[in-house]
């Protein structure tokens, strides 16, 4: 870095740049040299740089966030100034709430099936466009790999309350293509089948349009990866003997391990809220409850039932099981990570 | 790039920001609890007349928020104009704006003690009654002023029109719009078949039968409306068990929906669900999708609704359908009530809230409602009858169905009745839950009646909800 230190300002900053092997300074000495470096170029950097955005931050994030777990000690209705602080009653509240819990595990569940299912099958695809291609020569994907990653990156580009009005359509029990498609090869037994409206299959129906709209993205996303490692190391393994599979599973996923650990977080964060795609298949919950979410319920109870305390208290949960779930995550693939893990951001 | 000394890395930066932080959440609720205070300064009021019985100043503006569903808003601008029509009131400015989240859209007026001065508060956004009802003007004294013509008010209404705005004792909801809750069926598919309303469930079952054998249902549901179904119910056991039955829901009392009068009617309907009467799929189709099942393909003969149905399917109705109502069922020959008597209530309710600017602007938009103008607007325009009698000539504007609610209206008499506890409480959405699962067959009558008794039971022991004592 230092090398490529031209104008005359830096490099003499860059002389003044104490090193650790010389002797140490007085404490006059180092306030005086403070004060020297607090040049007007130095100072407007900082409030550009770090005072702006840090008051953003606290604006925006952090008085929030103290508000909001404010608001989940109290009996806040929402449409009056008045609340009454009522300690951590609308925690243990929550721990009996039967509907809530419900929420919970389906949240849980989504954020279990779908990221597996998604960056699996995103990984796969992947490895079929960047390295599916012929055994001789440069490592390279399928013909028209291009094409496939293309398409696969379609339903990303539709907004996902269309996808899920789109799909809702499709699983219509009379008029859906779904069901319409089944019957015509002779599947009676889908006759009136309601694909949201059954417990058995809400919510692997609702988990299918997740996956089938966050696919693309993480295709692409791991295409990008894997073009970014080295040819070399594909070459050698070819000449070691390594099939596809074992470069894929052996090589290839090792490498990309940050991008699917980055990847999981997303996805999963995205399960544990899933609010757009499930307002959209079922609005009301589903069947038994068997695809509400934590979200869905807490807007239904601060806007319905106008408990908007109670309602907080659900978005903290919702918060302290989202930092959970990427804690696991992080230990998860560090526990498989290697020695190599330390250091890297 | 070249980096500087190195003094303020990341490192440092984030070690500032992590102090900052430690220190917000002492800064937090203090903020918290400063924010949401504050009241609306109300413009002081004029002198009260006979002609301006709020005492509305003039040269001050009025703010309305109208819920923009079925109805539309343009009967409130409507309105908004024959006040400023009045000489008092030349210089008021209104201003009408509409919404469809009237919840969402006005929680944060409320909660900053600024909301508007006119509310339209119903539609899935509804504002629940049991919580806001302490902050609103009693509008007494809007039934009590003179109406444009100089009749007073009072006298102009249908019987009934102060009791489903009255909570806690306050009138505070004016409800405008005249609602019948009935079934629905095609006249002209009847007449062709040689059908007719049945008006016990047993009747109601030999029609399914009948309907069976041409390849029709009986009813059909949609997984947003199931709950259409338990207004069915509670209306054919109000009529059958008498007012014991809707007070004991309305109060959330223990083992009120194990009643025998409902659960002979969840039997009936059990019975149906078992024997196919419903056209299969309900809990997984839209409902107005359902609906058109209906109206439309005529698979199913038969549908329990409010009157707004013949709006709400306009475009997704068969031609020569003949929509008409008759009054719900009943399980004997001998109910409590006359086979007539209706669950008939005015909906959308106008409130004024205390806290708004110029509460008096609020009021007197209401009486411009009530006035033979702005009332007869309103039925010609959205083919319902609002609470003002007589503004719903014989032939019902053209509409079988208005002719109808009017026919059944008239034989009711006195024998109406109404209840509102799923909406004080917000229970529609943990309810449709359970109905979805009984019409689709999953659970049978002692589940449905187990999971409307929890649903209930849960909001009776919940001590931070305000409950309402209906009598």
């Amino acid at each position: 870095m230092k090398s490529s230190v031209k104008s005359s300002t830096h490099s003499r900053a860059a002389r003044r740049t104490p090193s650790a092997g010389r002797p140490r300074v007085t404490a006059r000495r180092r306030l005086a040299r403070w004060r020297a470096q607090l040049t007007f170029d130095r100072v407007s950097f900082m409030v550009v740089f770090l005072g702006l955005p840090l008051a953003i931050f606290v604006v925006f994030v952090l008085v929030p966030v103290c508000e909001a777990l404010f608001y989940s000690l109290t009996d806040w209705t929402g449409f009056s100034p008045e609340m009454n602080v009522v300690g951590f009653a609308n925690f243990t509240k929550l721990a009996h709430d039967d509907i809530f819990v419900h929420a919970v595990r389906n949240n849980i569940e989504l954020a279990i099936v779908v990221p597996i299912v998604t960056l699996a099958a995103a990984f796969a695809i992947a490895i079929v466009v960047t390295m599916g291609g012929p055994s001789t020569g440069a490592v390279r994907g399928i013909r028209a790999g291009g094409w496939y990653r293309t398409v696969s990156f379609f339903p990303y580009a539709v907004p996902a309350i269309v996808i899920g009005l789109i799909w809702a359509q499709v699983f219509d029990p009379a008029s859906g293509l779904l069901n319409g498609v089944l019957t015509k090869v002779g599947l009676h037994g889908f006759t009136d089948f309601a694909w949201l409206g059954e417990v058995k299959s809400a919510m692997p129906a609702s988990m299918f349009v997740i996956i089938w709209g966050s696919i693309g993205f993480y295709t692409v996303l791991f295409v990008a990866a894997i073009k970014g490692l080295p040819a070399e190391i594909y070459e050698a393994a070819r000449i070691d003997g390594a099939g596809r599979l074992r470069t894929a599973v052996s090589i290839t996923l090792p490498l990309i391990r940050d991008n699917v650990q980055t990847a999981y977080i997303y996805i999963g964060i995205l399960c544990l809220d899933a609010f757009v795609f499930m307002q959209a298949l079922n609005s009301g919950g589903g069947p038994d409850n068997s695809t509400l979410t934590m979200s869905q319920y807490l807007l239904t109870t601060a806007f319905k039932k106008n408990q908007f305390g109670y309602a907080t208290a659900m978005g903290v949960v919702l918060a302290v099981i989202t930092l959970l779930f990427a804690a696991i995550v992080f230990a998860v693939i560090r526990l498989f990570g290697g020695r190599d893990e330390r250091g890297r951001a | 790039m070249t980096q500087h000394t190195g003094r303020f890395d990341r490192r440092t930066f984030m070690r500032g920001a992590l102090a900052t932080a430690a220190l917000l959440p002492l800064a937090g609720p203090l903020a918290a609890c400063s924010s949401p205070s504050g009241g609306g300064g109300s413009t002081s009021s004029g002198t009260k007349s006979a002609t301006n019985p709020f005492g509305l100043k003039d040269n001050t503006s009025v703010e309305a928020v109208i819920f923009n569903g079925g109805y539309g808003y343009d009967y409130v601008t409507f309105a908004a104009d024959q006040v400023t029509k009045q000489k008092d009131f030349s210089g008021v400015k209104i201003k009408v704006s509409p919404s469809t989240q009237i919840a969402q859209e006005l929680q944060p007026r409320f909660a900053a003690g600024n909301p508007p001065d006119l509310i339209d508060n119903s539609g899935a956004g509804i504002i629940g009654f049991n919580t806001i009802a302490e902050q609103l003007e009693t509008l007494d004294d809007v039934f009590d002023a003179k109406n444009y013509e100089g009749t007073k008010i009072a006298d102009t209404l249908y019987p009934n029109a102060k009791a489903t705005g009255t909570y806690d004792g306050r009138f505070v909801a004016m409800n405008y719009v005249m609602t019948v809750y009935a079934v629905w069926y095609s006249a002209s598919l009847f007449q062709e078949n040689g059908w007719t309303p049945p008006k016990t469930w047993d009747e109601a079952l030999d029609l399914g039968a009948k309907a069976k054998a041409k390849g029709k249902y009986l009813w059909v549901w949609g997984k947003e409306a199931a709950t259409y179904y338990r207004t069915l119910a509670i209306d054919s056991a109000a009529k059958e068990g008498g007012d014991e039955v809707r007070l004991a829901l309305e109060n959330l009392e223990p083992k009120a929906w194990s009643h025998p009068a409902i659960q002979g009617i969840f039997e009936k309907l059990g019975e149906m669900v078992t024997r196919g009467m419903f056209v299969p799929g309900g809990a997984g189709t839209q409902f107005t999708a359902a609906q058109a099942k209906w109206s439309n393909d005529q698979q199913a003969i038969l549908y329990p609704s409010g009157g707004w149905i013949e709006n709400e399917m306009k475009k997704a109705t068969k031609s020569g359908f003949e929509m008409t109502g008759f009054p719900e069922p009943t399980l004997t020959d001998s109910p409590a009530m006359p086979y007539e008597a209706l669950r008939a209530a005015s909906g959308e309710g106008f409130i004024v809230p205390s806290k708004g600017k110029n509460p008096a602007g609020g009021k007197e938009i209401l009486r411009a409602m009530l006035s033979q103008d702005a009332a007869t607007n309103f039925s010609k325009t959205k083919l319902a009858p609002t609470i003002v009698k007589g503004t719903v000539p014989a032939d019902g504007f053209g509409s079988t169905a208005l002719k109808s609610q009017s026919k059944m209206l008239d034989d009711a008499g006195d024998n109406v009745f109404n209840y509102q506890f799923y909406d004080y409480y917000g229970m529609d959405s943990d309810q449709l839950v359970v109905w979805n699962s009984f019409l689709s067959g999953h659970t049978d009558v002692a589940g449905l009646t187990k999971g409307m008794q929890e649903i209930s039971d849960k909001v009776a022991n919940d001590s931070s909800v305000k409950k309402l004592k209906i009598t």
